[in-house]
């Protein structure tokens, strides 16, 4: 297979062409829990943005110069293998690590400016125990009261917050009690407290059945565009489903950034995955593209270039976007999808499957 | 939220832990039981011993005691009316408030850090408010269970015969004598639990620390050379808080006030600074 372009690295702004407006109420005023207005802030663009930060444990570089912007009402993605630096960086976000060097802010705020981001900054930590002696409804309603939920409002909050995890039942059973799942779900809840306007998520799935992490995802989903998220996992599809964006870090240093589209180039080739040859062609096994139309395909005018990956087994094809396309229109990849299909039919090649793009998993594979 | 409030929050959530987990309902029970149980046999033996001996004569030999044990006639004389069985309590309390203190707090912010449940909270107060509510949760946790030891003392002493009047009135006053001093030691306790992540090193690091100032202040300084030594240990300043002199009283409060919070604002500076 070929080399695919290299993404640049920051300090570019990862995408530009997100266009995600921000929540009302960071714009300007806005209706507080007890119904009285929040003070006016400056309207933010930019939820999160990290400048040349470099966090260093004794000689040891964790985070290496690492830069990128999130807009506001986007949900991104911190990617990377285990020591790539993602949990690092998401900890000097909540304010739990101080860079060593590099400035970061989060809704134009250092995160340690507890006042300025109270309620609106929501944290999910990794690995960090729920007190065992608390009650689950105690704990929140702490966690709330410390938010500056006003008294008579923080028992509901906190039972709708947990209803929204799937929890209400929960109240009054101790957090030393709840399996991992709940605890997680629990640790989701206080994170979603307040309706905070930023939340960092860090491997909000990790440890959980699949049928949890499913509900959890729909959660992160159900938030999108209410808030701004950044998700930091391992579960490169779950980030390839629900974020926009996102940044990959591979040994402390961002090594890609981009929308999801831009990473996985899904904007500029086809995978065609090819299913089990016909029995004529069993015994190459489509070897070197034999048996394979690539000739056909590279006569279509909207297809740039034709690769056939031996070992995936796939048909890949490039193409211009927005280049105009002889048939009418601009080329996309589903004009270039319908084009590629029909010849590979005409041949009785079967599908097995089609992407767009290389996928996440193969472009972090290849990164990192 | 003005920092004082979550200072508020965070003392109110130490009082409930402290005083509602198993280790602060035994830490309590051992306290009320064995320190009060240990004052009532000594007031007991007390009473025994001097059975037959006047109301005015016990005064005298209490003023000659505290006379010699203060070196000072003033307050040997003030203390001669006092009920003995409330100043055996006082000594007590000030002699064991220390090992209540280490195992009452040696979790307190270490055990947070090591489970990094620290990490819910950062993200909603500061960590200056949050140290400072780690302090006073473990002294007004400690002032507590001192508070019922020397309640319980009181109904036993006017039950013993004691003038109800002259019981709460001194016994009240040596409660207040206890909070200055152990303001201190819960600022030391703090300041070294805050430094560990993992709360049996703190524990032993405290009771390390704690001891130490003992060595400097009761046994290594006594009449030797490096008598000044003495002036680390919070203890000694129970004669000034004591005494019936406003300037000492008030130079024994500054003194311990100023060095608890001397203590929690170096907490609070290293607190700020490190990662959790």
């Amino acid at each position: 297979m070929s080399e695919s372009p290299e993404i640049a690295p920051p300090p570019a702004p990862p995408y530009p062409e997100a266009k995600l407006e921000p929540k009302p109420e960071v714009a300007g005023e806005a209706a507080s829990l007890d119904g009285t207005k929040k003070k006016k802030r400056k309207p933010v663009e930019i939820a999160v943005r990290l400048v040349k930060v470099t966090k260093k444990f004794g000689a040891k570089v964790a985070v290496d110069d690492v830069s990128f912007t999130v807009k506001m009402g986007s949900v991104y993605g911190l990617i990377g293998p285990n020591g790539a630096g993602k949990t690092t960086t998401f900890s000097m976000l909540a304010g739990f690590l101080q860079p060593t060097m590099g400035q970061v802010e989060v809704l134009g705020h250092a995160p340690t400016q507890v006042d300025e981001l109270r309620s609106r900054l929501g944290v999910l930590p990794q690995d960090a125990l729920l007190p065992a002696q608390d009650k689950v409804g105690e704990f929140l309603r702490h966690a709330a009261r410390l938010q500056n939920i006003p008294p008579d409002k923080v028992d509901a909050e906190v039972r709708d917050v947990l209803a929204e995890v799937d929890g209400k039942e929960w109240y009054d059973l101790r957090c030393g009690s709840l399996s991992h799942g709940m605890a997680k779900r629990v640790a989701l809840a206080q994170a979603l407290l307040g309706d905070p306007d930023v939340v960092l998520l860090d491997e909000p799935t990790a440890g959980l059945d699949p049928k949890v992490a499913y509900e959890v995802r729909q959660l992160i989903k159900g938030r999108k565009k209410r808030c701004t998220m950044i998700v930091s996992s391992h579960n490169l599809q779950e980030l390839e489903e629900v974020c926009d964006a996102a940044a990959i870090l591979d040994r402390g240093r961002v090594v890609a950034s981009g929308t999801i589209s831009e990473l996985t180039a899904a904007s500029e080739e086809v995978h065609f995955k090819l299913g089990r040859p016909p029995a004529g062609v069993a015994a190459t096994g489509y070897r070197d593209g034999s048996g394979l139309p690539l000739a056909a395909i590279r006569e279509l005018p909207i297809v740039k270039r034709v690769e056939f990956d031996e070992e995936r087994r796939e048909i890949v094809c490039y193409f211009d976007r927005g280049a105009p396309d002889p048939r009418g229109g601009a080329i996309d990849a589903e004009s270039v999808i319908e084009a590629v299909l029909w010849v590979l039919l005409n041949h009785r090649i079967r599908i097995a499957g089609v992407t767009k793009g290389r996928g996440l998993e193969q472009r972090v594979m290849e990164l990192t | 939220m003005n920092p004082l409030a979550e200072i508020s929050l965070v003392v109110q959530r130490e009082l409930r832990k402290n005083l509602r987990s198993v280790k602060g309902i035994i830490l309590t029970a051992l306290s009320i039981f064995g320190g009060t149980g240990t004052a009532l046999l000594a007031v007991q033996a007390f009473h025994r011993e001097f059975a037959n001996v006047s109301a005015e004569e016990i005064r005298i030999g209490q003023q000659e005691l505290f006379t010699k044990v203060y070196k000072d006639p003033v307050m040997g004389s003030y203390m001669s009316t006092a009920p003995l069985s409330l100043v055996f309590m006082l000594e007590l309390t000030i002699w064991l408030a220390p090992l209540l203190i280490a195992l009452s707090s040696f979790d307190a912010i270490s055990g947070d850090i090591q489970h990094r449940t620290v990490r819910y909270w950062t993200v909603r107060t500061r960590r200056v408010s949050y140290y400072a509510g780690k302090f006073f949760g473990v002294w007004a946790t400690v002032s507590t269970i001192v508070l019922a030891m020397d309640l319980c003392m009181w109904i036993a002493a006017i039950v013993k015969g004691e003038p109800a009047g002259a019981t709460l009135s001194w016994g009240i006053r040596f409660w207040l004598v206890t909070l200055p001093i152990s303001a201190v030691w819960c600022a030391i306790a703090t300041l070294v639990g805050s430094l560990f992540r993992t709360p049996i090193l703190s524990l032993l690091v405290t009771l390390a620390a704690f001891f130490a100032i003992w060595l400097f202040g009761f046994a290594i300084a006594r009449g030797a050379e490096v008598a000044w030594l003495t002036y680390v240990y919070p203890n000694r300043y129970d004669v000034m808080l004591l005494s019936p002199r406003v300037e000492n009283v008030g130079g024994g409060l500054g003194i311990c006030l100023g060095a608890a919070a001397a203590l929690t604002a170096a907490g609070v500076a290293l607190f700020q600074r490190r990662d959790i």
